[in-house]
């Protein structure tokens, strides 16, 4: 299962820098990351990285509001058309996400892309049943 | 013969005969108070008795009244009448801990009515003006306070309630308002409205007087507005407890503000020590009806800083001036024109787990105007990660504080940890406003 960490985050000078400072001292390596920000001076932080829970148990004894959120990995082509290709999957098995971010696994053959979805289990059965298939927890985190 | 007073017999006699009638009225007031449930067995208990009352000193006799013995007695137990006598009550905001209400009779409706026109009068307003009174009707008493005044004086009344500044402005252009009242941080927005209308006040109205109230304000603020509007500000002074607005105000000289000694008995007090402070120095102000039959109240602690202002006023009333209201003796602080205590914002914040109980409110003037900033942390056990969720979180908690003190906030979302616990009495309250005036 695809885990991210999502971090409440001020938007203020070095807010962002306390989070990753924190993370290196845990020696925790991030893959990708999307932050929402709202209109209200703070935002969403949304990381991956390669060790979720190690990750928020760091964070979580920082102080930090942090959460551990189950999200949606899935394989696409790193290729022009790659994510469409896929997200034409994802629409038609009717599943709408909230917030997404991609990353590379290997230049020109595979990339991730990491769904944020509302309802993660419903989802999750949507997908299956569309013959849509998950990633390895290997490869999303990179190990 | 013109008409100088509005009442001469009332507001241009000596003080002897001032202090006479209020004895006379103190001893109707004690006859009255004791018809009421809480000062019955207050009165009882301390052995007061009505009539007795010769001289006003002897107010300092009398035991103290507080907004919480009226919380505390809410609803009925102040209440001299049977409620069939009663026509009109007032009350404070709030749905967590008991308002504040109080009860008018139509003696004391006529009576506050009556106040409200001496004072307009007193500030030179006369039956020929067009009066534009921008403030809340309803509960809050400087609608229908300045309402029943202002018909009393015999002006043009013009009922226009508050905010839509543009449609403030016609209202003025329409019907030539010539003194409209307003809180004094709302004018300065209403001055920059104009402004993006490209019209100017002073050139482009008929406004002459500028009543202003409910919010503390210095004599600076008081120019700035009198510049931009091109008028002559007064200053005028009122709480909810003694009817509302019409307790205080300002002359055409623009020195202290006249309060009706012949409606309130006023005592200044150092608020440690409750011990009387000389003319001339700061200290809470204490006052008792004179004139209210539904719900007198007997030694009004209202909180706010003032004193006297020695020596006689050149327009010749006898009824002392207070100064401009320079503080509070508890935490209480004004916006919007509207009174709000840190613990109201309190208790909402406790009602709800997805924040930490600690809280800062930065008053500060945004645009133009001026904002309660409520800074909340997140708490951390509560966090999901969704940011709809923290959204919606943050429209709950602005429209909860709404409902509680009137005055809608901008609710800040703060990381945990980053507001300083508090040590002893904390500061919650940080004022950065300049009241909308530059």
């Amino acid at each position: 299962m695809a885990y991210e960490i999502s971090i409440f985050l001020e938007n203020k000078i070095g807010h962002f820098e306390r989070i990753t400072r924190i993370l290196k001292e845990g020696e925790i390596n991030i893959r990708s990351m999307s932050i929402n920000d709202t209109a209200n001076g703070w935002g969403i932080l949304n990381l991956l990285v390669n060790n979720p829970k190690k990750a928020y148990k760091v964070l979580e004894e920082a102080g930090v509001s942090v959460a551990l959120k189950e999200v949606i990995a899935l394989e696409m082509k790193d290729q022009a058309g790659g994510l469409n290709e896929l997200l034409l999957k994802v629409a038609q098995a009717k599943v709408n996400f909230n917030n997404a971010n991609g990353r590379i696994i290997e230049a020109t053959k595979s990339a991730i892309l990491i769904l944020d979805v509302p309802n993660i289990d419903e989802s999750k059965k949507k997908l299956i049943d569309n013959g849509i298939q998950f990633i390895d927890d290997n490869t999303i985190y990179g190990n | 013969m013109k008409k100088t007073y509005w009442e001469e017999e009332l507001e241009g006699f000596n003080r002897e005969s001032l202090e006479n009638l209020q004895v006379e009225r103190l001893n109707k007031t004690l006859g009255n108070a004791m018809r009421s449930p809480y000062y019955k067995k207050l009165f009882k208990a301390k052995g007061i008795k009505p009539g007795t009352i010769k001289s006003v000193a002897q107010i300092r006799d009398l035991p103290f009244t507080t907004k919480q013995d009226l919380r505390d007695n809410f609803p009925y137990g102040f209440l001299s009448l049977p409620k069939k006598e009663i026509i009109r009550l007032h009350s404070s905001s709030g749905t967590t801990g008991n308002p504040t209400v109080i009860f008018h009779n139509r003696h004391d409706i006529n009576s506050w009515a009556n106040l409200m026109a001496r004072s307009l009068f007193c500030a030179g307003v006369r039956d020929t003006d067009v009066f534009q009174n921008i403030s809340g009707y309803g509960l809050f008493t400087g609608g229908l306070g300045f309402q029943y005044g202002i018909e009393r004086l015999g002006c043009l009344s013009i009922p226009a309630g508050a905010g839509n500044s543009l449609r403030q402005i016609k209202l003025m252009q329409d019907y030539g308002t010539t003194v409209a009242h307003a809180i004094p941080s709302y004018l300065g927005r209403l001055y920059e409205v104009f402004e993006q209308q490209n019209l100017d006040p002073k050139k482009d109205t008929l406004l002459h007087t500028l009543v202003i109230g409910a919010e503390p304000h210095t004599e600076e603020q008081r120019l700035r507005i009198e510049e931009m509007f091109g008028v002559k500000a007064y200053n005028s002074y009122g709480l909810s407890e003694m009817n509302g607005p019409g307790v205080a105000f300002e002359c055409t000289y623009q020195n202290g503000l006249h309060i009706w000694e012949d409606a309130f008995l006023i005592e200044i007090v150092n608020p440690d020590t409750l011990e009387p402070v000389p003319d001339g120095e700061y200290g809470e102000l204490v006052m008792t009806t004179l004139d209210r039959e539904a719900m007198p109240i007997i030694r009004y602690r209202t909180r706010d800083i003032t004193r006297i202002i020695p020596g006689e006023c050149k327009c010749g009333r006898v009824h002392r001036r207070i100064d401009r209201i320079v503080g509070r003796s508890d935490d209480m602080f004004i916006i919007k024109g509207c009174n709000v205590f840190p613990m109201q914002i309190e208790g909402v914040l406790l009602k709800i787990p997805e924040v930490n109980t600690n809280y800062l409110i930065n008053l500060e003037t945004i645009n133009g105007i001026d904002e309660m900033v409520v800074n909340v942390e997140v708490n951390k056990e509560w966090f999901t990660g969704d940011l709809r969720k923290l959204d919606l979180l943050a429209k709950q908690i602005t429209a909860k504080i709404r409902d509680e003190v009137l005055a809608k906030p901008i609710v800040k979302l703060v990381e945990p940890g980053t507001i300083p616990q508090p040590e002893g009495k904390a500061v919650r309250v940080k004022d950065k406003r300049n009241n909308g005036l530059k």
